[in-house]
């Protein structure tokens, strides 16, 4: 099986009962394993609340969710927790590294969540830093490295997990040019050599460039969404 | 991980953290030195009662008690026989006690009349150490009294006065005999000194009747563990006479010592309660501080109870680096003012003597209280978590990570 998300009829409303505000309206989206596709739209078209839903960050008013034929929407929230840790890899947009841990230790901490052995762990920090490029930056807490290199460990500390797919809330916007050109090369080689499914919402018109399937949405809804292209691993 | 994430936050805002630790620091220090005074005057008043006032065990005529008549008393020499078997006993005062009046020209009060052999009473409560002035009763002059310096202020006497001391005799007459003060005696309890004059058992036998009987046998034993053994051996041996226990004679000093530990848990619980609002207080604020860190770890996949874990490993090292502070400096004042001694009498006067408590109090660390404590700071680091803990629950990933 092939499709990682099969989102149907998805509909957020907030204020249901007084001002109603539809922040997602009836979305259907299906995403398979392999895409690296983008999530466009101006500001407060819904973007970020729709991967939030997509992710089990926030639950939909309608519609259903199969993230790897799984409804998440039926999930109890512990489950749906432990869910999100085994299927799904979060980068934000404001980094949200834990302060205190090394580079090392964000990207660990999450394979501990999941009780991996420590042999384990350690090799898979090692490739995920090595495939980030910030081998040498292994003990360097969060404070000691640039916006783009705190990004990278956050892509690193997403992929820990190995999950189904990764999202990826706007991971370019904090970024210079620069920072932002390495980290797209980084998600677009991991997507391409290792098949990872990427979903992130952006404004940046490079990284919209580098999409091979852009999906916008305005007011809560697709408008446009251009042929899902593969992967070509 | 989670106690290495709690670790470092907790450094996070390092004077913060160590406002916190001295804090709890403080109220170890004062709780603990509080308890060690007072259980120093505890063992102060324990030791006054037993060393100095009414020995381990008392034994007297079951009648000889309510009715405080000559009449009934007991074999001296008996009773002397009896106690020399007993290795326990380390030394014991036979008496003839009598109550009656003291008469001067200033004035008379009710008194009792203690008939002591000198050497005896020494030994059993180690009277010559308390006579201020003067001499003590050894002495080979008939009709000698020692009387306390707070009787001797009140009715305005002198060392070589004479005093006469009316009682009753065994047939219930009344009788009366001049005693010159030979000493001046001051002991730690005022009330008692007060009631106390002392006299050789000769001299009062002769006036009342009782030459080769006593009215009261005092004991004091090698250690206070023999008190029960002892104890029960008296009741076996003298099943007909009235055996009482330092507890039982003395009931306001065995409350004030079983009462120990109840005002220290109350006293460290007040402490760590006021403790708990300063930690509860400090983990809020470290908790809503980092409410987009932690909507980060629930996004993630921390579940509730590892994000309840980690804010109680927090509070819980907050709470628990201050107090071994606090108890090193607790033990470390004890050790020194235990050595020294702390001068309440300067503070309170005579007040502390009033209620039978000696002037200077030497603190003892109870160390099963410092356990009791030390489990105590658990308790309350662990009950002081659940409040920012809980409102790290409520958090909503997607609400926080926004914030």
């Amino acid at each position: 099986m092939n499709t990682v998300i099969d989102a149907h009829n998805i509909s957020k409303v907030y204020n249901p009962k007084t001002i109603p505000v539809h922040a997602v309206n009836n979305v259907h989206l299906h995403l398979e394993r392999g895409e690296f596709t983008a999530l466009v739209g101006p500001s407060g078209s819904g973007k970020t609340t729709l991967l939030n839903i997509i992710g089990g960050l926030d639950a939909p008013t309608e519609g259903v969710i199969m993230v790897n034929g799984v409804d998440i929407t039926r999930m109890r929230p512990n489950d749906l927790i432990n869910f999100r840790l085994n299927n799904i890899g979060f980068v934000f947009q404001a980094f949200n590294l834990i302060p205190v841990l090394t580079a090392r230790e964000n990207v660990e901490f999450i394979m501990l969540l999941q009780k991996r052995h420590k042999k384990e762990r350690e090799q898979r920090v090692r490739e995920l830093m090595e495939a980030v490029g910030l081998s040498d930056k292994l003990d360097s807490r969060p404070a000691q490295l640039s916006g783009g290199q705190q990004q990278r460990v956050a892509v690193a500390r997403a992929l820990a997990s190995k999950p189904q797919f990764v999202l990826a809330d706007e991971p370019t916007a904090n970024l210079d040019s620069h920072s932002a050109s390495t980290l797209l090369d980084i998600m677009e080689r991991l997507n391409r050599e290792e098949g990872i499914t990427f979903l992130f919402s952006t404004h940046d018109q490079r990284v919209i460039e580098r999409a091979r399937r852009v999906i916008t949405l305005v007011d809560g809804r697709i408008a446009e969404d251009s042929a899902p292209t593969p992967t070509a691993h | 991980m989670l106690f290495i994430i709690a670790w470092r936050n907790l450094w996070r805002n390092r004077s913060r953290s160590l406002i916190i630790a001295t804090s709890v620091a403080l109220g170890m220090w004062a709780g603990t030195f509080i308890m060690a005074i007072y259980y120093g005057m505890g063992n102060d008043r324990l030791r006054i009662a037993i060393d100095n006032e009414v020995s381990h065990i008392q034994v007297h005529h079951p009648r000889f008690a309510d009715d405080q008549e000559a009449k009934y008393s007991m074999s001296l020499d008996s009773m002397d026989a009896l106690l020399r078997q007993q290795p326990d006993i380390k030394a014991f005062s036979l008496r003839s006690v009598s109550t009656g009046m003291v008469a001067t020209t200033s004035g008379s009060q009710g008194i009792q009349v203690n008939g002591v052999d000198p050497a005896a009473e020494q030994a059993t409560r180690g009277m010559a150490g308390f006579v201020t002035e003067g001499d003590y009763l050894d002495t080979d002059k008939r009709n000698r009294v020692l009387v306390s310096t707070k009787l001797a202020d009140k009715l305005n006497l002198e060392i070589g006065n004479k005093i006469i001391l009316t009682l009753l005799d065994t047939a219930s007459n009344i009788t009366s005999g001049a005693f010159r003060i030979c000493g001046l005696y001051h002991t730690s309890n005022a009330p008692l000194d007060e009631l106390n004059v002392f006299v050789r058992k000769a001299d009062l036998d002769r006036l009342i009747g009782t030459a080769g009987r006593i009215h009261e046998a005092a004991i004091l034993l090698q250690h206070d563990d023999a008190l029960e053994a002892v104890y029960n051996w008296l009741k076996e041996k003298l099943p007909g006479l009235r055996i009482e226990r330092w507890q039982d004679i003395s009931p306001e000093t065995a409350l004030v010592i079983s009462s120990m530990d109840t005002y220290s848990l109350i006293f460290i619980i007040i402490i760590l309660l006021a403790l708990s609002f300063g930690i509860i207080n400090t983990m809020l604020m470290a908790v809503l501080e980092r409410t987009r860190e932690i909507g980060m770890l629930m996004a993630v996949g921390m579940d509730r109870l590892r994000v309840f874990s980690m804010v109680v490993w927090e509070t819980m090292m907050l709470s628990i680096i201050g107090a071994p502070v606090g108890l090193f400096a607790a033990w470390a004042t004890v050790a020194w003012l235990g050595k020294t001694g702390i001068d309440l009498g300067s503070l309170m006067g005579e007040s502390l003597r009033d209620f039978g408590y000696a002037a200077i109090t030497y603190p003892i660390l109870p160390w099963h209280n410092v356990v009791q404590t030390t489990i105590l700071v658990l308790i309350t680091a662990l009950i002081a978590a659940v409040f920012p803990a809980v409102k790290a629950l409520r958090l909503k990933p997607v609400e926080a990570i926004r914030t």
